[in-house]
């Protein structure tokens, strides 16, 4: 049941991001609004899918890769349609739905394996770990991605080319309070679950803190997402700085999510 | 029996000619009223505006319908016959309903894709209803006339995007802003641009606009006018820290904001969003601003290269605009031909239904032995049967009348069925 509601849902995203790619073209809002209905019943179905997996499988469903690029997709949807009911940007779903696709399709590769656990992952600490980091994560991508289109609506302004494409984008006022928000919320998740993975790492080998690959370049990122809070909270960084130093956050995450499993030997190999 | 429109606009009659016809602008209803006691004329639309007069009408006599048509515009406008006829257009049937429905569509006005004119055209129909000068024809023609226009608003974008300077202003500043309500605007020196940019940002929802002069009394003026406040010259500098749109207009030689002072305010304001409107010649700004982060910085030029943009844009969705009303013209004209064969269709079905009633009566003396519901199913059995018998003639004629070929078989229908 899982595997057929995840290939729905994979549809599902595919047929919004069709959609939100049309009404860029088109230039009609009434396109963008089927699109994210589209967008929401994927969302419905990703959830049942991953409730299944939960059932069926009998362990938390993010202990892989595969696992957890899903889970990741379902809360960048999920978060989008939050910010879709609150804002009403609907054009930033032209940026997310790809996204997201992309993400789902490289979970799909090897979803569905039933592939043995480490007995290491068996704690109950395990989903509380990665259901907050990647949580946190997702709202990174989307302030990353409210910081593209900043870039993007900022540049247009200010070389007046504000007509045309600027006229679909969300004001740059609303760009930087999604960023905002985004950076909040994902910043307080990603640390919560920094907590609950070094309370997991104490009990599984024995210290909080093993200075893995993974751990010093996980460190890194949120000494950086740290560093633009503050910036933003104390300092009053807004608009263009905080967009850019949000996209490159969220780069050096993306390496510390798959690029050091890639490079170096870890501990945390598992994801 | 045709459609004639009889008219000039701001292309065809020079400024000097439609005054005269706009002085006469307050007593629409009494031309109405006038040209409706004219016996070749059935329905009447009279519309005058600044930059247009049309006669719409529906008449029975073309050629004499016209000539009074033109004699009502003539002694309205008290000009001479030569003045009139450079001025003047006539369209017939086709033309003028296609005229019609380009001016409701905004696509004849001056600015193009400008919104008033369809409220003209509302107002102008109301006030021909209030005196009872419309019928069928003309009803049906400008309901039509308003459901093309919302169609071309809304499949093309004509009315999107400003194409005045002081509109473009607002609109870049929802860009950069979102919502205007509880922005703060500051407007420094006077001057007509100003004034216009001022009133078109009140309207959007800034609560109060702050001027500042170095006079301080034009400042005081103008903050009157426009329900603003004021502030002294010698503080702009700590003004500028408050506001988020600054228009500048100053006839100052030099620069009067510079980097160092944006920098400043930027600092005590933490960075939020500051849109500055430099619509003065020799700047008033210093344009290196224009690089500054959070800063947008737009001059007159760049507001107007802004707006040439928006207009070339609006003739290009013109273009699909005159597709639209192309179609449409010729759903109304199929409409118009089917009109000519309706009293034929209603005589026939009239003629059917008395026989139908006749036979029933002298039906009733057995017919009563029936109860209710049997009687009702004899009834409808009847009805039925006449509807299927009449459904292909009269849509044959429909058909035949969308064709304008029609008349041969009304003759023969007329005949055959005895229906005079």
């Amino acid at each position: 049941m899982g595997s057929l509601f995840f290939k729905i849902a994979l549809g599902l995203y595919f047929l919004s991001m069709l959609g939100y790619i049309t009404s860029l073209v088109v230039r009609k809002v009434q396109v963008a609004k089927v699109s994210t209905w589209i967008l929401f019943s994927a969302f419905a179905v990703h959830t049942a899918s991953i409730i299944f997996r939960w059932v069926e499988t009998g362990h938390s469903p993010v202990t892989n890769l595969y696992e957890s690029l899903s889970f990741i997709a379902w809360a960048v949807s999920g978060s989008y349609l939050i910010f879709q009911v609150k804002t009403k940007t609907r054009i930033l779903g032209a940026f997310v739905s790809p996204v997201v696709l992309v993400m789902a399709i490289t979970a799909s590769a090897r979803l569905m394996e039933d592939t043995p656990i480490p007995s290491i992952l068996m704690s109950s600490w395990v989903p509380v770990h990665v259901l907050l980091t990647l949580t946190g994560s997702a709202l990174f991508a989307l302030a990353c991605l409210s910081g593209i289109m900043y870039l993007v609506q900022d540049d247009l302004i200010r070389n007046k080319k504000a007509y045309g494409f600027s006229r679909l984008l969300p004001s740059l006022r609303e760009l930087d309070r999604i960023n905002n928000i985004c950076l909040v919320a994902g910043f307080i998740l990603i640390t919560l679950g920094i907590i609950a993975g070094s309370i997991w790492a104490r009990n599984v080998w024995g210290s909080h803190w093993q200075w893995d690959p993974k751990q010093i370049a996980t460190l890194i990122s949120w000494i950086l997402y740290a560093l633009l809070l503050h910036q933003r909270l104390a300092i009053g960084w807004k608009g263009r700085k905080a967009a850019l130093l949000s996209i490159i956050a969220f780069v050096i995450l993306l390496f510390t999510f798959v690029g050091v499993n890639i490079f170096f030997v870890t501990v945390h190999n598992f994801i | 029996m045709d459609i004639i429109l009889v008219g000039m606009n701001h292309k065809t009659a020079p400024l000097e000619i439609r005054e005269k016809l706009s002085i006469s602008c307050d007593d629409d209803t009494a031309t109405v009223e006038t040209i409706k006691t004219n016996s070749h004329i059935n329905e009447v639309l009279y519309l005058s505006t600044c930059n247009r007069v049309e006669v719409l009408a529906h008449v029975t006599k073309t050629a004499a319908a016209e000539v009074y048509l033109k004699n009502i515009v003539f002694s309205h406008g008290n000009l001479s016959p030569e003045e009139m006829a450079r001025c003047l257009y006539i369209y017939h049937n086709d033309d003028a309903v296609r005229h019609l429905f380009r001016v409701a569509s905004s696509l004849d006005s001056m600015v193009m894709g400008e919104p008033q004119i369809l409220g003209q055209v509302k107002d102008a129909y109301r006030r021909s209803v209030e005196r009872e000068a419309t019928g069928v024809i003309l009803n049906k023609l400008i309901h039509h006339a308003f459901r093309v226009a919302k169609r071309v608003r809304t499949e093309t974008a004509i009315a999107n995007n400003a194409v005045s300077v002081s509109s473009t202003a607002v609109e870049l500043a929802k860009k950069i802003f979102g919502d205007l309500r509880g922005k703060r605007a500051l407007v420094i020196g006077a001057g007509e641009m100003a004034e216009l940019a001022a009133k078109h940002l009140i309207g959007n929802g800034i609560p109060k606009v702050i001027f500042t002069n170095r006079t301080y009394e034009r400042a005081l003026k103008m903050a009157n006018d426009l329900h603003g406040d004021t502030v002294s010259f010698d503080l702009l500098e700590e003004a500028l820290s408050d506001v988020d749109i600054i228009i500048s207009s100053t006839g100052a030689p030099g620069y009067i904001i510079d980097e160092a002072m944006i920098a400043a305010a930027l600092r005590r304001r933490k960075n939020r969003l500051l849109f500055i409107i430099d619509i003065a010649v020799p700047r008033d700004v210093d344009p290196v601003l224009g690089k500054a982060d959070n800063v947008y910085l737009y001059n007159i030029d760049n507001l107007q290269s802004v707006v040439d943009d928006n207009m070339k844009n609006r003739i290009n969705e013109a273009e699909k605009a005159e597709t639209i009303i192309d179609a449409e013209m010729l759903e109304f004209s199929r409409w118009l031909k089917r009109l000519q064969v309706v009293p034929t269709v209603v005589d026939l079905r009239s003629k059917v239904e008395n026989i139908v009633k006749g036979e029933m009566v002298r039906a009733g003396s057995w017919m009563k032995n029936l109860d209710d519901d049997e009687r009702e199913n004899v009834e409808i059995l009847v009805n039925s049967i006449i509807n299927k018998i009449l459904h292909d003639p009269v849509t044959g004629l429909k058909e035949e009348s969308e064709n304008g070929a029609a008349n041969p078989y009304v003759a023969v229908i007329k005949k055959l069925f005895k229906l005079d």
